[in-house]
This record gives C-alpha cells, sequence and structure tokens, in this order.
C-alpha cells in the first residue's frame, strides 16, 4: 500500500525540493511546505482508519544493505500505535507550519526554515513506521540534526549557535547508548527488523553478556541502552540540559520540539519496543526511576522560572517524565494516551506563547500583578492540569500501581507521582495565568491575537484528545501493538486512586490561584531554607554547571594537555629519537635470525643506518636549527649512503633494490634544487 | 575501436594519466596545461565508471587482468588487475583527482605545468599501487607516490613547508624501507616469486612470519597512519596546497588499509590474527587520541588531519576485526572518508584561498557573507562525523557490528570517537559558520564561485546517495571481502579477544 508510505514521504520530498530549488522560491515556501504536510496528515487520518478496520499493513521500500548476516530493509509498520502516533504527529506539525507562513514571515531565511521543518516532520514520522531498528536509529539522529540547525536559525545570535551545539552533543552522548543498543540488538537477535526482534526477545531472557567484568542479561542491557537513547532525546535527567537552551530557536520550532517530534521519540521508542521491556524487569525500575525523577524535577523547578518559554520548557520536561514513568511501570497505553494528548496541548501552548510574545516583543513573562485572569482562563488551566492524573491513574492502570513489587517501592512511587501531580498543577495554573492574564501597565492581550486558528485548532484537538483514557475500547485497539504488563486491564470507573490523584491536582491548583489572588512581594516569604531552596530550584539544582565543571571542562583540559606535552614532547622526541631506532634494530636482528639468507642483510644495514641519520636529521629539525641546511646534508648524506653501498656490495639484484631507495632520496634532492631553485 | 577500448580497459586507465603529464609538459600556456590536465582526469574519471560497470561483483578474485614480463631474470612481472577492493579505490582516486584539479585552478599561479603534472603523476602511481598485482611493481609506486606528495608541499606548501616535507619524506621512508624488507622476505619465503596470488598461496615459516608481518604492518601503519606512528600527517596536511592535502587525506593514507587487506591478512592470516589484540586497541587509542588532539586544535587544516587519524583508527578496527561486516566497513569508510575528508579540505583550502589564514578564530560568522559555503560546510561537517543518512555512517555502522563479534567494550569506546567527532565539528561549524564574524575581513568574504561549487556539489551528492543507497557499493566488494574473511576467518577466530 504505497500511499501510506508518501506520509513520512511528502514532507521529504517538500523538504528535498525546498533544498534544492533556488532563492526564486524563498516568500512562497510555505506553499510547498503546507500541503505537503497537510497531505500527509490526510494519510495518517486515512491509516488510522484503514488499520482500526483492517488491522496493521507492512511496507517494504527498498534494501538498504546487505552485508555478512546482516540484512538491512527500510520498510514501514503501521499498526495501531504507529497510526495514533501519526495522527498526532502530523496534525500538530501541519499546524505549525500554517502558524509558521504567517509568524516568520519576512525571515531571510524563510525557505531554509520550511525545508527543515518539513525534514523534522519527514524524520519524525519515518521513525514512528519504521520496522528496522537501524532506520529508527538514522531518522533519531536525523532529528537530532534537523533540531541543531532549527536551533540556530537565526545563526547571527551567539547563544543561539551555542545553544544549537550544546543540544546536539548532549544528544550525542545520550545517543553512544542508543546505537550501542542497536550493535547489541544485532548481535543478540542477528536482525534488526522490529518484529523479529520482538518475537525473539522472549527466548533470549537467559542469555547474559559480559560487559567490563559484570554479567548482565541481554535484553537489559538492550533495554537500558534504549533507555540511554530516550533520556538524551526526551530531555530526561540528567541529560535534560539541552531542551531550555532550545528556546532560542523560533517559537514554532520549539512547539514542533516539545510537541510533535523530537522529545516524543524517546517514549515512543519504549513503547514500540515494549514487548522487550517487559522482559527486562530491573531496567523497568531504571526506567520509572528516571520518570519519577524527572517529573518531579521538571514541576519544581518550572514553578521558580520567571521566563515563560523555560517555564513550559520545565513543563516539557516533567510531562516527558510521567511518559516515561509510566513506561517504566508497565502503563504503555496510559504513556501514548499522555504523548498525544500532552503533543496537542504543548502545541496550544507554545503557539499561544509566541502569540503572546509576539505583542510583548520580548522574552520574558510580566510580573504577577494583583488583578486575577478571567475565570475561563482559571478553568483552562484546570483543564490541563488534570491531564497527569487522569491518564497516570485512570481505571485501567490503577492495578499498575498497586501491584508494584514491593511495599517500599510502591509507596516512594506514589508519593513521588503525587507530588509531581501537585507541584504539575501549580505551575500550569501559573503559565496560562501568565500567558493570558492582563500586563502591567498594558492592554489585555487577545488570546490568540496573532494567528488564532491554529492555536483553536490546536486546543480543540487537545480537548478532543483527553477523552481517549476515558473511551475504554481506545486500551483495546492500542492492545495488539503494545506490550501488557500486570493484570489485563478492567473497566474504567472512577476509583480511589483516580479520585486521591485529581484531588492533589485541584488542591495544587487552588493554590496556585490562591496565591495569585494574594500576591506577595517575595515568592518564598523570608524563611531562609526556602529562599535557599527557592534559589535552588530557580537555578536548576546546577546541574547544567555541574555538567561543564565534571564533562566538559576537563575533557578540553585533556586534549590541551595531550596536544601540549603527549604529542609535542613525547612522539615528536622521544619516541622518534629512541623509538624508531631501537625498533629498526630488534627488527633488522629478528629478520636476520628467522629469514635466511644474508640477502636481507644489506636492506637491513641499510635500515638500521637509515633509522639513525632520520632521527638525527629530525632531531635538528625540531630544534628549529637551519631547517635548509638540514635538506642539504640530509642530500648528500642519501647520495654518500648510495656510493657507499654500491662499494661495499656486488651488484646484485637485491642491493639493486637497495639502491633504487637511496636513489629516490637522490632524485628528490636534485630536484628540489631543480623545482625551488 | 570500442572493442579494443573494452579489452584494455584497465591499461587505459593507468595510461591516461601519465599521457596527461606529457601533454601538460608540452602545452604552451599554463591555462591550456590546466585544460589538459582537467580533459585527462576526466577521461581517467569516465574509463574508471566504464571499468565498474563492466566489473562483475559476484567474482572474488582478480578482473581485467593484464599481464606482460618485466624484468623476467628476477621474476618481475607488469601484472594489473581489478578485484571488488582495487574497484573502489580506483574509483575514490579518480573521482578526487579532476576536483583537485579544478581545486587549484587559480589559487596555483606560479610553475603551474610542473604543479599539475604532480597531480597527474600521483593519480598515475596511485592507480598502480591499487591495481598491481606484483609486490614489485607495487612498491615502486608506493615508493613514486611521495616523491611528488613532497614537492607540492615543499614549494607550494604553507610557511613551514619545508620541515613538514622532510617530516614527510623521513617517516614515508622508514615506512617503506620496513615494507622493502617485509616484501624482500615475503619473496624469499614464497620462492622467488613477487606474484602477490602466488605468495598468499604459498606456506610461510611460522618464526618468519611475524617479523615479516612486523615490517609489512609498521610499513602500513606508518601510512595510514596509526598513532604512535602519525606525527607526520598534521603538519603534512596542513601545510600542503589544498589540492596535496585532499590527495593526500583522500587517496594516499588508504594506500595503508590497502596495504593491509592485500598483503597483511590472506598471506599472514594466522600472525595478523595473533597480533589483532593489539592492533583492535591500538586502533582504539588512535580514535580516540586523534579526536582528543582534534579537540585542541585552532588550526582549521590540522583540525581536519587530526580527525582523520581518528577515523583511519576506525579503518583498522574493521580490518582487524576479521569478518566481512567490519572489513567491508573499512573499504566504505576509507571511500567516505575519502571522500568527505577531500571535501573537508577543499573548504578550508577555498577559504585560506581568500584570507590566507588556517585559524579558526579568525573567521565566524560566515553564514551571512557566504550563505552557499555555509551549506557545503554543514554537509561536510556531519557527514565527517558519521551522521545517519551521509555515507560515513554507513562504513561505521558495519565497523562497530564488525567488532561487537569480539569485544562490546570496544564498540562502546570507539562510539566515543563518534561523540568527540561530533564535538569538534560541530564546534568548528560554531566557529567557522554561526555567531558574528571575528573581523571585518571575515564579514565581508565573496561566496563560492560556480568553479568552487562545481568542486563541492559532487562530492556534496556522493555523501548523500551512498548514505541512503550503500548497496551498489557494498555489492562490489562483497565477494571479494568474502573471500578474504574466508581464508582468514578461521585461523582468526581464534585469536580474537573474547567477551
Amino acid at each position: 500500500m504505497l500511499p501510506y508510505a508518501l506520509i513520512p514521504g511528502l514532507p521529504l520530498a517538500a523538504f528535498l525540493f525546498l533544498a534544492l530549488a533556488g532563492g526564486s522560491i524563498s516568500d512562497r515556501a510555505h506553499r510547498i511546505g503546507i500541503p505537503a504536510v497537510g497531505g500527509s496528515f490526510v494519510l495518517s487520518v486515512a491509516g488510522l482508519v484503514r488499520v482500526a478496520l483492517h488491522g496493521p499493513l507492512e511496507i517494504t521500500v527498498y534494501e538498504l544493505l546487505q552485508v555478512g548476516g546482516l540484512r538491512i530493509e527500510v520498510g514501514l509498520w503501521l499498526d495501531q500505535l504507529a497510526a495514533v502516533v501519526l495522527v498526532m504527529v502530523t496534525g500538530v506539525s501541519f499546524i505549525v507550519h500554517v502558524y509558521s507562513a504567517r509568524y516568520m514571515i519576512g525571515d531571510p531565511r524563510y525557505r531554509r526554515f520550511f525545508a527543515l521543518i518539513g525534514l523534522f516532520t519527514g524524520a519524525m514520522a519515518l521513525l514512528v513506521l519504521s520496522n528496522n531498528l537501524l532506520v529508527t536509529y538514522m531518522c533519531w539522529e536525523l532529528m537530532g540534526i534537523c533540531s541543531y540547525l532549527l536551533i540556530s536559525h537565526w545563526a547571527g545570535r551567539l547563544p543561539a549557535a551555542r545553544a544549537a551545539t550544546k543540544s546536539f552533543l548532549v544528544n550525542a552522548v545520550a545517543d553512544v547508548g542508543l546505537g550501542f543498543g542497536v550493535v547489541l540488538a544485532f548481535a543478540t537477535y542477528g536482525t534488526l527488523d522490529i518484529r523479529e526482534i520482538l518475537a525473539q526477545a522472549a527466548s533470549m531472557s537467559g542469555e547474559t553478556v559480559s560487559l567490563l567484568g559484570l554479567e548482565i542479561g541481554r535484553n537489559t542491557l538492550i533495554t537500558l541502552c534504549l533507555l540511554s537513547g530516550a533520556m538524551g532525546k526526551s530531555a530526561q535527567l540528567p541529560m535534560h540540559v539541552w531542551l531550555p537552551y532550545a528556546m532560542e530557536a523560533p517559537t514554532p520550532v520549539s512547539a514542533l520540539i516539545h510537541a510533535a517530534t523530537m522529545v516524543n521519540a524517546g517514549p515512543f521508542l519504549l513503547i514500540r519496543l515494549s514487548p522487550l521491556v517487559m522482559l527486562a524487569p530491573s531496567a523497568m525500575v531504571a526506567i520509572a526511576v528516571v520518570g519519577a525523577a524527572t517529573a518531579l524535577y521538571g514541576a519544581l523547578v518550572s514553578l521558580t522560572q520567571s521566563d515563560i518559554k523555560r517555564l513550559l520548557a520545565y513543563s516539557t520536561i516533567s510531562q516527558i517524565g510521567f511518559m516515561v514513568f509510566a513506561c517504566g511501570v508497565g502503563a504503555f497505553t496510559a504513556a501514548v494516551f499522555h504523548l498525544v494528548a500532552h503533543g496537542f496541548l504543548k502545541g496550544f501552548l507554545f503557539l499561544s506563547t509566541g502569540n503572546a510574545l509576539w505583542q510583548a516583543g520580548h522574552g520574558h513573562g510580566p510580573a504577577m500583578d494583583g488583578r486575577s485572569g478571567s475565570r475561563r482562563l482559571a478553568m483552562g488551566a484546570l483543564v490541563l492540569a488534570c491531564i497527569p492524573p487522569l491518564l497516570l491513574f485512570a481505571g485501567p492502570y490503577e492495578q499498575l500501581w498497586t501491584a508494584q513489587h514491593s511495599e517500599g517501592a510502591r509507596a516512594a512511587f506514589w508519593c513521588i507521582a503525587l507530588l509531581a501531580v501537585f507541584t504539575t498543577a501549580s505551575y500550569t495554573y501559573r503559565a496560562v495565568q501568565r500567558l493570558f492574564s492582563p500586563r502591567v501597565g498594558g492592554a489585555a492581550p487577545q488570546l490568540f491575537a496573532v494567528n488564532k486558528i491554529p492555536a483553536v485548532a490546536l486546543m480543540t484537538l487537545g480537548a478532543a484528545a483527553l477523552m481517549l483514557p476515558l473511551w475504554s475500547r481506545f486500551t483495546e485497539f492500542l492492545g495488539p501493538a503494545v506490550g501488557q504488563g500486570g493484570p489485563p486491564p478492567r473497566a474504567t470507573g472512577i476509583s480511589t486512586a483516580l479520585s486521591v490523584a485529581v484531588a492533589t491536582a485541584l488542591a495544587g491548583w487552588f493554590l496556585a490561584h490562591a496565591r495569585n489572588r494574594r500576591p506577595a512581594a517575595n515568592p518564598v516569604g523570608q524563611r531562609r531554607w526556602a529562599m535557599r531552596l527557592y534559589v535552588l530550584f530557580l537555578n536548576q539544582l546546577y546541574i547544567d554547571e555541574l555538567h561543564r565543571a565534571s564533562v566538559v571542562r576537563p575533557l578540553l583540559r585533556m586534549a590541551a594537555w595531550l596536544r601540549d606535552h603527549v604529542e609535542e614532547i613525547f612522539l615528536e622526541q622521544v619516541l622518534l629519537r629512541a623509538g624508531v631506532v631501537r625498533l629498526a634494530l630488534r627488527l633488522s636482528d629478528g629478520m636476520r635470525r628467522s629469514v635466511e639468507g644474508a640477502v636481507v642483510e644489506g636492506a637491513i644495514q641499510g635500515l638500521a643506518r637509515f633509522a639513525v641519520g632520520v632521527s638525527g636529521w629530525e632531531y635538528r629539525i625540531l630544534d628549529l636549527r637551519g631547517v635548509d641546511s638540514a635538506v642539504e646534508r640530509a642530500t648528500q648524506a642519501a647520495r654518500a649512503s648510495g656510493r657507499e653501498l654500491q662499494r661495499r656490495e656486488p651488484r646484485t639484484v637485491r642491493s639493486n633494490l637497495l639502491i633504487a631507495v637511496c636513489g629516490l632520496v637522490l632524485v628528490i634532492g636534485l630536484a628540489y634544487w631543480w623545482i625551488a631553485a | 575501436m570500442p572493442s579494443f577500448v573494452s579489452e584494455n580497459l584497465l591499461v587505459l586507465l593507468i595510461a591516461v594519466p601519465f599521457l596527461g603529464i606529457l601533454a601538460v609538459v608540452l602545452a604552451r600556456r599554463d591555462q591550456w596545461a590546466r585544460y589538459l590536465a582537467m580533459a585527462s582526469s576526466l577521461v581517467s574519471l569516465a574509463l574508471s565508471l566504464a571499468l565498474w560497470q563492466a566489473f562483475d561483483p559476484t567474482v572474488p578474485g582478480m578482473q581485467f587482468v593484464q599481464r606482460t614480463a618485466w624484468m623476467p631474470t628476477f621474476n618481475v612481472e607488469f601484472a594489473v588487475g581489478l578485484d571488488g577492493l582495487s574497484m573502489l579505490l580506483v574509483l575514490l582516486t579518480t573521482i578526487l583527482t579532476p576536483l583537485s584539479v579544478l581545486a587549484s585552478w587559480s589559487s596555483i599561479t606560479t610553475k603551474v605545468k610542473a604543479y599539475l603534472s604532480l597531480i597527474l603523476l600521483v593519480e598515475g602511481a596511485m592507480l598502480l599501487v591499487f591495481t598491481a598485482m606484483d609486490a614489485f611493481l607495487f612498491f615502486m609506486l608506493w615508493e613514486v607516490t611521495m616523491v611528488p606528495m613532497y614537492f607540492m608541499i615543499v614549494v607550494w606548501g604553507g610557511p613551514k613547508r619545508i620541515a613538514a616535507g622532510l617530516k614527510f619524506v623521513l617517516y614515508s621512508l622508514t615506512g617503506s624501507l620496513l615494507l622493502l624488507v617485509g616484501l624482500l622476505g615475503l619473496h624469499l619465503q614464497a620462492g622467488d616469486t613477487f606474484d602477490i596470488q602466488a605468495m598468499a598461496a604459498a606456506t610461510i615459516d611460522e618464526d618468519a612470519q611475524h617479523w615479516i608481518f612486523l615490517a609489512l604492518f609498521l610499513g602500513f601503519a606508518i601510512k595510514l597512519p596509526m598513532v604512535p606512528f602519525h606525527s607526520w600527517l598534521p603538519d603534512a596536511h596542513s601545510e600542503a596546497p589544498t589540492a596535496g592535502s585532499v590527495i593526500l587525506a583522500g587517496i594516499l593514507l588508504k594506500m595503508g588499509g590497502y596495504g593491509f587487506l592485500r598483503f597483511c591478512l590472506p598471506i599472514l592470516p594466522e600472525v595478523s590474527a595473533i597480533y589483532s589484540k593489539y592492533i583492535l586497541w591500538a586502533s582504539i587509542v588512535a580514535i580516540l587520541y586523534g579526536g582528543c588532539l582534534a579537540l585542541a586544535q585552532s588550526d582549521l587544516k590540522k583540525l581536519i588531519a587530526y580527525s582523520s587519524i581518528s577515523h583511519m583508527g576506525f579503518v583498522t578496527l574493521g580490518i582487524f576485526a576479521f569478518n566481512e561486516e567490519g572489513i567491508q566497513g573499512s573499504i566504505l569508510q576509507m571511500f567516505t572518508h575519502g571522500v568527505t575528508t577531500g571535501a573537508l579540505f577543499l573548504a578550508a583550502g577555498l577559504l585560506y584561498d581568500r584570507t590566507h589564514d588556517r585559524q579558526i578564530a579568525s573567521y565566524g560568522g560566515l553564514h551571512r557573507p557566504m550563505p552557499r559555503f555555509a551549506v557545503f560546510f554543514c554537509i561536510f561537517c556531519v557527514a565527517s562525523f558519521a551522521l545517519p543518512g551521509t555515507a560515513n555512517f554507513m562504513g561505521e555502522f558495519l565497523v562497530l557490528v564488525g567488532t561487537s563479534y569480539g569485544s562490546l567494550l570496544m564498540v562502546v569506546l570507539s562510539m566515543g570517537g563518534i561523540v568527540l567527532a561530533a564535538g569538534y565539528m560541530l564546534w568548528t561549524f560554531q566557529r567557522v559558520v554561526l555567531g558574528r564574524p571575528a573581523s571585518s575581513v571575515a564579514a565581508s568574504l565573496p561566496d563560492m564561485t560556480p568553479r568552487e561549487i562545481a568542486t563541492l556539489l559532487p562530492l556534496a551528492v556522493i555523501v548523500f546517495v551512498v548514505g541512503v543507497f550503500p548497496a551498489p557499493l557494498v555489492e562490489t566488494m562483497a565477494a571479494t571481502v568474502a573471500q578474504i574473511v574466508e581464508r582468514a576467518g578461521n585461523v582468526a577466530l581464534l585469536a580474537v579477544p573474547g567477551g
């Protein structure tokens, strides 16, 4: 069914066309990009319907590689999971495209911008559809470079350039894990076809692999590798540092990164390989811990941020943390719900931010003022605040929560999750409040001033997505594509867990609302510990600085040390002067003993003599004592050694060979004078 | 006469550069010489493409074989032939040569004819090295490649050219002497023959094998170069003129890898397997050490040179992994590294032509005055650190898969080299292209001319096409590599480090 291959194909074709087209198209680039992504959105919806009616679909595009036992086919696997996620990806991307056509107007790199967001969308769509781990990895990296190029869109700004490099490099470090996982998966299963891997995974449960003396289960290690990749791309602790910096990108790109593409790739990968993940319980604990820690950390930090875009960045970190957490406890369908709903709603928030910033003309949200926002906005915040508890604690998953392995772990998960829900509700309220409340000393901004329709569309879609978890058939629909953990899901209903979680969220929302009505001059009051804590979270726990001090600077310092000491002193002088000579003598000695006959004798003597000469000359050159005279002496010495050899040895075959070599030196010397003089 | 041409494609291919030299020398004006050199290198390219077309990828052995007695008394033959391994390197050579000629079109103004004939001489010699079936022929031409390179560095090079040239020659000569000793040893042990295939078939004394292997290995390792024999390379690369750097990094280094695959593995498989453990670790050291040093460079060409050392580490890593994935990956890596590093040197060269300054810090903000340059430079930077979708990724990925059979730790460590590569390449890109210009000179540089675009565009196309459709190249060498592995594989399995 080739038409579905056009889902990634259309945006990629748009990219190619825009990249190769000359400057003449520059102002009309959106006329290529929008229909292409629109087309792939329509096809995605058609694909969803097709899958819902007739089941999954496989499409083989072409064979990429066939080496030894390694065979890579670029193929698409459109199943329930891919279909659902694709609708969200192409939908948000389409709206971002429409939005950007206005937002980026007049930009000197308009064409480049549209080409790259097309590539970005195409890469994500292909990643979602890919049925081969290597192709997944390729798309994964392709998105990395897209984000690099888009973050540095305003290339003249040094912060943007630095942010771009930083975000790519943090991802590159994390991707070592994923790349290793791909290689290890091939070594383990002998194939990179995702479905074959999943089919074989169960039989590999007992297999272990030794790394650095540790025996690790193969499935566990592969899952941890996937987690490492997900930690980078999806900005999980402690690899999250790049995401706040990525705000240097134009706002539509932020919407794309946070809602449709990039950060969703991590949870998606874990969900895609969920049957494998389920087989590695210890790795699942790691996933859950990373997710929970990130969710909490992101929520706490975003409570303290004053820059609206940074606030949203940490909120994304926190929300993706929830998704990863859900994967870690085996609630993969919940993660899908969350992924889709968060995609639409974050897209809405970013496009609105773009509108607000467009009006405000600067990147910082206004200070809180005493007037409250409209009631409608407060209600909007309430809806947003309830997403995480609704998704995570809704009926089907309650059992997952109660079915944790140990009492302590269960309690810890509950505490972290509820705390995160609470803070999420608070900061969501703050974010919405800031975006839409009347400004200090200015007119109240219109809700969707610049580009109303896209934002409204996203809000509607997001609200529609919110209905998903309550629709019990959805779990059944996704069931075949996703690994299931724990006992089978039971019917949806209002349970104790859900009520507790929603109540916590409401409490958080109410607290923020109350604070907003009675603003204090100081956000945390006068207590010393509270202020310290506030500053700590305001600076994101100094993790960024920690990275710089523990990785970046030592690495650069080591590189400089290697350059100044090892390379200069050790290699240039010691090794060449002593090493080469000794090496040559050892070698000639060994040769003489094992290779019979005196035939090579001449060659060996020449070699030794030559090596001594080499080190002598080199020594002089490095001392920079008369380079030219060294050249002269070299030629003379070569000539002399040639004569010497002729005198000593009869003109045998073998000495002729030697003379040929020495003659070359001679030729070089002579020709040097001829050409240079 | 199509039949004559099609029957003697390989010999014609080899003869064309030498005829080109003759034409260039006889040309009366410099401009004519340029056109003639260009024409000759394009004819070579066409012939090598025709060869590739006629090449039968299912045959593991030599094709298009031509033999003539050369020095019958010493059993030396002029014997040339192509197998999958040679084919790719011949293609690489003929692709990069016209671009080198084009790159020196206006930047070389003194002794143009001499310069162009040196380029063609290297091309001819390289083609013979890659196709020689006779060890003596191989060695002779191996030596010949050194001479033109030396003059290109010393006569047309940068400010420290004489020291750099001398260092290059001294290292190369040391390497060649070791190689000579090794080849002579082989010649004696294999029963007075220089025929490479006969050498592979002969049984060689166990004890002698060690010494012969070491001599050959060191000879090739200096050329490749492997750490710690690399210190000639950064100087030579950075002082050479653009075309010199391109040929040096793009083609000449590959002779080392070619030597391993042509001599060490097929002729001395047992000993190669014994030493492979140490060589693999040395490769890891080279990957990381080269990467670290590239990170510490402030000179653009030196940075690219150190990155070559790191990438060549992947080549040896794959070769001595002793399996099809690893070796195919290495050969692919040799090809793609030639393309991308050649392109990076071309890009650095066109900046150097404008400012005569190689310091990274003197540039910055080039995206505004030179948008086209920014695009090309970006493509080759990301290709250089093996971004998936570009040509280099396939090679490095295959090498990693090959390595994974032996040791997973090595896979992880060598992936550290990829991260380092991403680090120094993107950091360089940031410092050169993004941000604000460092000086008023950098702010007003003219963008690429059509001729410069013509130099880089073919390489950019190759980078993407091979990145997405590597199958044609992989198929070309598959049978040859399978044969090498089959021959070396059984013994090798015993010695590859477990894990």
